[in-house]
């Protein structure tokens, strides 16, 4: 509880900096991990991706078993048979000859005590997935130079850098939690990748233009290393971050749970499994991966090293990230006052003028 | 002030006049197949063998023809549309799904019928020559039918002379499955067919499957043919013997592409060649083609076929529909408990973008038939959460300056601009995501970057025209000062301890 008060009030200082070697190893392993999962298990790729037919059908009480007996005669006898939801049974089988699907989905029909017309069925032909693949990864690489080109415009290319690197860190944590668990991979997957991406960069974007704001206020002083300027800005955006990712999961678990009430929600729920560990890898990757990694090459710049290299003479070694001084943290362009007038002010024309910040739109 | 005032009163009224036209124009977004059942094919073109490039007018006609044949199914706001050579198919709440799809890229609507008379447009034909018609009183009006169950007769224009008709028979017993009206003589049965010139003359060659369906059933028919038989009558003679013989027509939806002369009881299946009637070279080709396709002049590959149940689809979209209001519910609980008046604001916010993407939604579904499909509400969903950010990044910077002895007017005012630029640096990175997704992706991917960017825009205007003004409104107002609290800010007296 006295967490949740200081954190509420502003009044947590939290030493990333400190906690980034840790992250960087924990970071790095599921990154191999992921990437041995992906070497070594692969994706279980559906039928989108695949080529074959799937069908879905609502048929409650029956089990897995009870289908693969109806199906034994037909082409889908050596397919997979799954219950999803509470009593939906999908079927996926290498079959796209319309003769044979539309044989199954008879069977499936009968089988459930559905008309076909009830039966769900997807067939898609096996050079069909490999143009949708090809036309993602050629959306990705695309993507990849025109946001890195955007970032290094409005902010500098070495934040461009690193929301890059942050972003393909949550990729390949996403897709390996699919690879490790073999969760059946869908054009649904596919977006919600693609939107762990979105939301990944743009807490990154968040993040560092924050850093720049209050870099830009504090860099003058030279009294702080770069490193102390990005943990003051982490703790300012660390409630933003904390608010957004829990007003961002609360949508998405309800789609997880709702998803799990009705039949025809599967879209909903592999799409929410996906975008679960998107937010919470992408809020992660922002204060942990993306800032660290900036900070690593600011600090090589001569001024920041300069700025370093007195700071740390001075206080004659390691003791850990320091905090910003409170009056310097107010650093806004205008003098701190002493102690705020809770009496009547007048207004807001009272407040003195200030200088304005140069800003760069 | 004034102009913050004016701000909200403009985005208040754009929104809810927004909400009274679309209700009035009865407007409703167009729901995609996942959400309402139904059938949807992609089609593509497959490489031609003689390695000629495909053309543009080629891929209209074939897609003209597509939507002939499904607007003769009779169901609702059928579309067929081309992307590049793709062809896209879909359907929405069909009877018989697989029926649809079959019908709509595949070969099934080539069949082969005995001629049983020669007429002409507007005259009825003989009794004598209905006879064996089961359907004969439907035929009396001597109109033509566009198709016919295999079981029963048909009326067929000639292809070169539209005035020309001839009478068709129903195919023998034995070539019906089981009485069910489906044949078994149709374009199924044909492996492959070409154009060869042969001195004199262009000539088409036919090779049949082996077996049923295929060679078998076609020879059936000829044996009927050749003798003359009631079912396949003499209404042609044949050019070396002089005799007469019987004629076969090939059917496509109720044209009759050619209707040669059948000399011969028993082919074997790649011997089968029509010549004769002084066929020329595109004449040649373009039958050829029929025979291999249908009526499609080119082959059309179903590359993903999906038919969706209706109770599926319909529980989809329900608990899409559930799923966003506990969401939503839970946002704005959340939002209030943290943010109290602040959270207040935001789900205005939240209100004024959302009316406003449902008038575009509708408005688009209804004018220009944009689907609102499953991916496109979880792309809808997704973007609550960025809607929402745009407000907590303004509120912490807010807290933030507060915190920092600013008094809660001058940071109202300063926070603004700096969180703005944050939040449209934010929202330019999606909405760059958005488009590059949009025009580089297919299907389900590019509906979801459609709604997502039209959420990300909307963001931005609400963020600028309401939440911004708003605040510095309600900062505006006497007392707040004294109360941060109710901004979802630490008492100032509580600071120090």
């Amino acid at each position: 509880m006295k967490m949740l008060r200081m954190l509420y009030r502003g009044e947590h200082h939290f030493d990333f900096p400190l906690m980034w070697r840790k992250a960087l190893l924990g970071s790095g392993a599921l990154v191999l991990l992921s990437v041995g999962a992906l070497l070594f298990a692969g994706l279980n790729l559906g039928i989108e991706f695949e080529g074959g037919t799937s069908w879905e059908v609502n048929a409650p009480g029956q089990s897995v078993a009870e289908a693969r007996d109806a199906l034994s005669g037909t082409g889908a006898a050596a397919g997979k048979i799954q219950t999803v939801g509470s009593s939906v049974i999908r079927v996926r089988a290498d079959l796209d000859d319309p003769a044979s699907v539309n044989e199954v989905t008879t069977v499936l029909g009968n089988f459930a005590g559905v008309e076909g017309g009830d039966v769900s069925v997807t067939t898609v032909g096996p050079s069909w997935g490999d143009q949708i693949t090809g036309k993602a990864r050629n959306a990705l690489i695309w993507f990849f130079f025109i946001i890195a080109f955007y970032i290094a415009i409005r902010l500098e290319w070495k934040m461009a850098v690193g929301a890059l690197v942050a972003v393909a860190h949550d990729i390949v944590i996403s897709v390996g939690v699919y690879a490790i668990f073999q969760f059946e991979v869908t054009p649904a997957t596919v977006i919600a990748f693609l939107t762990i991406m979105g939301y990944s960069l743009y807490d990154t974007i968040v993040v560092y233009d924050k850093v720049r704001e209050v870099a830009g206020r504090l860099s003058v002083t030279g009294r702080y290393t770069y490193t102390e300027m990005m943990n003051q800005s982490l703790n300012q955006v660390l409630m933003r971050s904390i608010n957004t990712s829990i007003t961002s999961v609360l949508p998405v678990l309800s789609m997880l749970v709702i998803g799990s009430f009705f039949l025809g929600a599967l879209t909903l729920q592999e799409f929410a499994i996906a975008l679960l560990i998107g937010i919470v890898v992408g809020t992660y990757s922002s204060i942990f991966v993306a800032s660290s990694l900036v900070a690593f090459m600011k600090e090589r710049e001569a001024e920041h090293a300069a700025v370093a290299k007195k700071v740390v003479t001075r206080a004659g070694g390691d003791v850990g990230t320091r905090v910003v001084a409170k009056q310097d943290a107010a650093l806004g362009g205008i003098t701190a006052r002493p102690k705020r007038a809770t009496a009547d002010r007048p207004s807001a024309a009272g407040v003195p003028p200030r200088p304005r910040k140069k800003k760069k739109k | 002030m004034r102009r913050q005032a004016t701000y909200v009163v403009l985005i208040v009224l754009l929104s809810v006049g927004g909400i009274i036209y679309t209700l009035a124009a009865g407007n409703e977004p167009f729901l995609g197949l996942d959400l309402q059942g139904g059938a949807s094919v992609v089609l593509e073109p497959a490489e031609p063998e003689d390695g000629t490039e495909i053309n543009e007018e080629t891929l209209d006609q074939a897609v003209e023809i597509i939507r002939n044949r499904v607007d003769g199914l009779g169901v609702r706001e059928p579309e067929v549309t081309r992307h590049g050579a793709t062809i896209l198919v879909q359907i929405p709440g069909v009877e018989d799904e697989a029926r649809a799809i079959d019908l709509v890229g595949q070969t099934a609507e080539l069949r082969f019928r005995p001629v049983l008379a020669d007429g002409m447009l507007g005259v009825p034909f003989s009794e004598a020559a209905l006879a064996s018609c089961p359907n004969a009183s439907e035929l009396l009006t001597a109109e033509p039918t566009p198709d016919a169950a295999a079981a029963e007769c048909m009326i067929g224009t000639d292809k070169r002379n539209e005035a020309v008709t001839y009478l068709l028979g129903p195919a023998p017993e034995l070539l019906q499955q089981d009485g069910d009206g489906v044949d078994r003589l149709n374009g199924e049965s044909l492996e492959t067919a070409a154009a060869l010139f042969q001195v004199p003359e262009w000539i088409v060659s036919i090779t049949f499957r082996a077996g049923s369906p295929g060679i078998d059933d076609f020879n059936n028919l000829a044996s009927m043919c050749a003798s003359g038989s009631v079912g396949c009558p003499p209404t042609g003679i044949d050019r070396s013997s002089g005799r007469g013989v019987g004629r076969l027509a090939i059917e496509i939806d109720g044209v009759v592409e050619s209707a040669p002369n059948v000399a011969v009881a028993n082919f074997s299946r790649d011997s089968i060649v029509i010549s004769g009637g002084s066929m020329q070279e595109d004449e040649a080709k373009d039958l050829a083609l029929v025979l291999r396709f249908g009526a499609l002049p080119l082959e059309l590959i179903p590359q993903e076929s999906r038919i969706v149940s209706s109770t599926l689809g319909e529980d989809a979209l329900d608990s899409g529909i559930i799923a966003a209001i506990i969401g939503l519910a839970l946002v704005s609980i959340y939002l209030v408990a943290y943010y109290r008046l602040l959270g207040v604001i935001a789900i205005l916010s939240l209100a004024i973008s959302g009316s406003l993407l449902w008038t575009i939604i509708a408005w688009l579904g209804e004018t220009q038939g944009l689907a609102l499909t499953l991916a496109g509400v979880t792309g809808l969903i997704v973007s609550i959460g960025v809607s929402v950010d745009s407000n907590v990044v303004y509120f912490e910077h807010l807290k933030e300056d507060v915190r920092n002895d600013r008094s809660l007017r001058s940071a109202v005012e300063r926070a603004f601009p700096i969180a703005y630029s944050t939040i449209v640096k934010a929202n330019v990175a999606s909405l760059i995501a958005a488009a590059v997704l949009y025009f580089l992706t297919v299907g389900q991917v590019k509906g979801f970057a459609l709604f997502l960017g039209l959420a990300t825009v909307l963001d931005l205007v609400a963020t600028y025209f309401f939440m911004g003004p708003a605040i510095r409104l309600l900062a505006a107002r006497d007392g707040v000062e004294e109360k941060p609290s109710r901004f979802g800010i630490p008492n100032p007296t509580e600071v120090s301890s």
